[in-house]
């Protein structure tokens, strides 16, 4: 008897034992799903598995609907770290549903670009890639590589132009580049609608999704789109002849943020779960998979993969981030100026 | 039990599932249409009403639907008509070909139109050869398309329609028009056009209500900058997202199809009432 009671205690406290070892081994994050989840795992959660023994809980949630749990979960949160590309972190960490970060706890802190780790002190976790809006191109129609956004506007490629939509993430920001190339701002997009009202006259086509870019490609003889650099990767992956270039008067980009959520028992493993998202390796992994531009200075690229993204102190010194908060308030307004402008 | 009850009951799921999934999501976006910050407003419907945009799309979704079930009917009532005269055997088969591409999803014929219609497409290949068209013709967003890919998609319930009411007229009518002097047209003209009347207001219905309301083809074929009613909705929804507009353009489609269909319909009833 004594020693089934034995037992029994022992048995509990192992059993109280593993949970409390689970608890603080485990983190739970969010991913974007598809593609960009399975790099995700290759580049950054397998290793940090490997190398910590933790398990981490993966819940596939785009930015909105992450953000949207986060704010319900504000007495109880359940992810660890957050990851963001829609500049939901100046909201959160605005809300304090975001930890500050001491960038001293991070190793890889100190090689970051500036503009990567700005924020750290208000809560807005660092960007561990980006996605760099640039021109996409038909390597063999376009023999001089485009340098500049204003050359969207040269007539040689008018009939070949190919627009996208601004109710698409990609579409707003290449937009809202071309406007402030034409001498508009966040508080005034007419330059860039009469600029796309000229493109259309003189026969560029508006799409609505990325695979639609694709399709003018392949067999609609498209030439050039404004666009993010992973999506020339995405051409050239299938089969279509495609580079990709940063315009001269800047590259307008989308933030892939991982950020500390506030009152969360593990931020010690969660800081070394964002160390390793900075890192050079994780971030080669992710240039080298999907062609994110990375943030930290000491990632070494290939030249291939190095020639699909902002590379380097010159790749990124031109990149530029339009308001998110803007982007959000206006985007009703803006979308319907949109339509009326490119409707026939 | 009474036949009354015993009919009702038999009748009941029908009503149920009619109530559940239309009545309740059709009062539930009434609601949604005239909802504001402030109680109930208007301003949804004044919004659409006063801004040339939206009723050039209006009139575009009207236009272009019209359009489409006129060139269905030009082309199914003589198809009809080929289909009553032939032997039993043939028509078998004819009536399989109407029916054969309503066996393939729309997107996929939809798709099939964008292969043939694109700038380095079939049509438009052949036209640039002949040296009909310029170098950058290409007949993919544009109105045309949306109206080639809408006929082949409703042209068999137009078709089908018709048919069903020419296989129901005696054929001795139209004997008797000729002994008494008509020639060919003039019989089809003044015995079997009135007769299939009917025939051609029900498909004409369908048609039209079909492709006022119709979204996957003029998107696909039109692109975003040609927009019909039902491609604006869809943008209200998901892009900007303004539900309450939504629903306001929703009612006026439904209300325009309403106020299309209602002398169409007394027009039946008082040649057939």
């Amino acid at each position: 008897m004594k020693l089934t009671f034995g037992t029994a205690v022992l048995g509990i406290s192992a059993l109280l034992g593993s949970t409390a070892f689970a608890q603080d081994n485990a983190l739970t994050i969010n991913s974007f799903g598809g593609a960009y989840e399975a790099a995700h795992r290759t580049c950054v959660i397998g290793p940090f598995e490997a190398a910590t023994g933790a398990k981490v809980n993966v819940v596939t949630a785009y930015s909105a609907d992450a953000f949207a749990q986060l704010r319900a979960q504000k007495d109880a949160p359940q992810f660890d770290v957050i990851h963001f590309s829609g500049g939901q972190e100046i909201v959160g960490a605005a809300e304090g549903l975001l930890a500050p970060i001491d960038p001293a706890s991070l190793t890889n802190a100190a090689d970051l670009y500036d503009f990567a780790k700005a924020n750290l002190a208000k809560g807005q976790g660092p960007a561990y890639s980006i996605a760099a809006i640039g021109l996409v191109y038909n390597t063999e129609a376009v023999t001089t590589p485009p340098s500049k956004w204003t050359d969207l506007l040269n007539p040689e490629y008018s009939e070949h132009l190919v627009l996208t939509d601004i109710s698409n993430g990609y579409g707003m920001l290449s937009f809202l580049m071309l406007n402030q190339v034409e001498g508009g701002d966040l508080t005034n997009i007419q330059p860039g609608l009469d600029a796309v009202g000229k493109l259309l006259d003189a026969g560029a086509i508006v799409v609505s999704t990325s695979p639609e870019i694709q399709q003018e490609f392949a067999q609609n003889d498209a030439w050039i789109a404004p666009y993010a650099s992973d999506y020339a990767f995405t051409l050239r992956n299938a089969g279509l002849p495609s580079g990709f270039a940063q315009g001269s008067e800047g590259t307008p980009a989308s933030f892939i943020t991982a950020n500390l959520v506030a009152g969360r028992p593990n931020t010690d493993l969660a800081l070394k779960f964002i160390d390793m998202s900075i890192s050079p390796e994780a971030q080669k992994c992710f240039a080298e998979a999907l062609r994110y531009s990375p943030t930290n200075a000491k990632t070494e690229l290939s030249p291939e993969v190095a020639a699909d993204v902002a590379y380097g102190e010159a790749g990124v010194a031109g990149l530029i981030r339009f308001d998110p908060a803007a982007i959000e308030a206006n985007r009703t307004a803006w979308v319907e100026a949109w339509n009326k402008a490119i409707a026939r | 039990m009474n036949d009354r009850t015993e009919n009702l009951l038999l009748a009941l799921p029908g009503l149920l599932l009619l109530g559940l999934a239309f009545f309740l999501p059709i009062a539930q976006m009434l609601l949604l249409s005239i909802s504001g910050e402030n109680g109930p407003t208007l301003d949804h419907f004044v919004r659409f009403l006063t801004d040339p945009f939206y009723l050039g799309i209006l009139w575009r979704t009207v236009r272009l639907s019209l359009l489409i079930t006129a060139i269905c009917a030009a082309i199914g009532f003589p198809l009809a008509y080929i289909m009553t005269k032939v032997g039993p055997k043939a028509r078998l088969w004819l009536v399989v070909m109407v029916i054969l591409p309503l066996m393939t999803s729309v997107v996929v014929r939809t798709f099939g139109w964008m292969v043939l219609l694109s700038r380095s497409g079939l049509i438009p290949e052949i036209l640039r050869d002949m040296g009909l068209v310029g170098r950058t013709f290409a007949l993919m967003q544009t109105e045309a398309a949306i109206v080639i890919g809408m006929v082949q998609v409703l042209l068999p319930f137009m078709t089908l329609s018709i048919l069903g009411v020419l296989t129901r007229i005696d054929g001795r009518l139209e004997e008797a028009a000729r002994t008494m002097g008509c020639s060919f047209l003039q019989t089809i003209r003044t015995v079997v056009l009135p007769l299939a009347l009917p025939g051609i207001v029900a498909g004409s219905l369908l048609c039209f209500t079909l492709s006022a309301s119709s979204f996957v083809t003029p998107n696909l074929l039109g692109g975003t900058r040609i927009q019909v009613l039902a491609a604006s909705i869809y943008k209200s929804v998901t892009a900007t997202p303004d539900w309450p507009f939504a629903a306001a353009q929703a009612v006026i489609l439904f209300v325009g199809i309403l106020l299309v269909l209602a002398p169409y319909i007394k027009l039946t009833g008082t040649k057939n009432g």
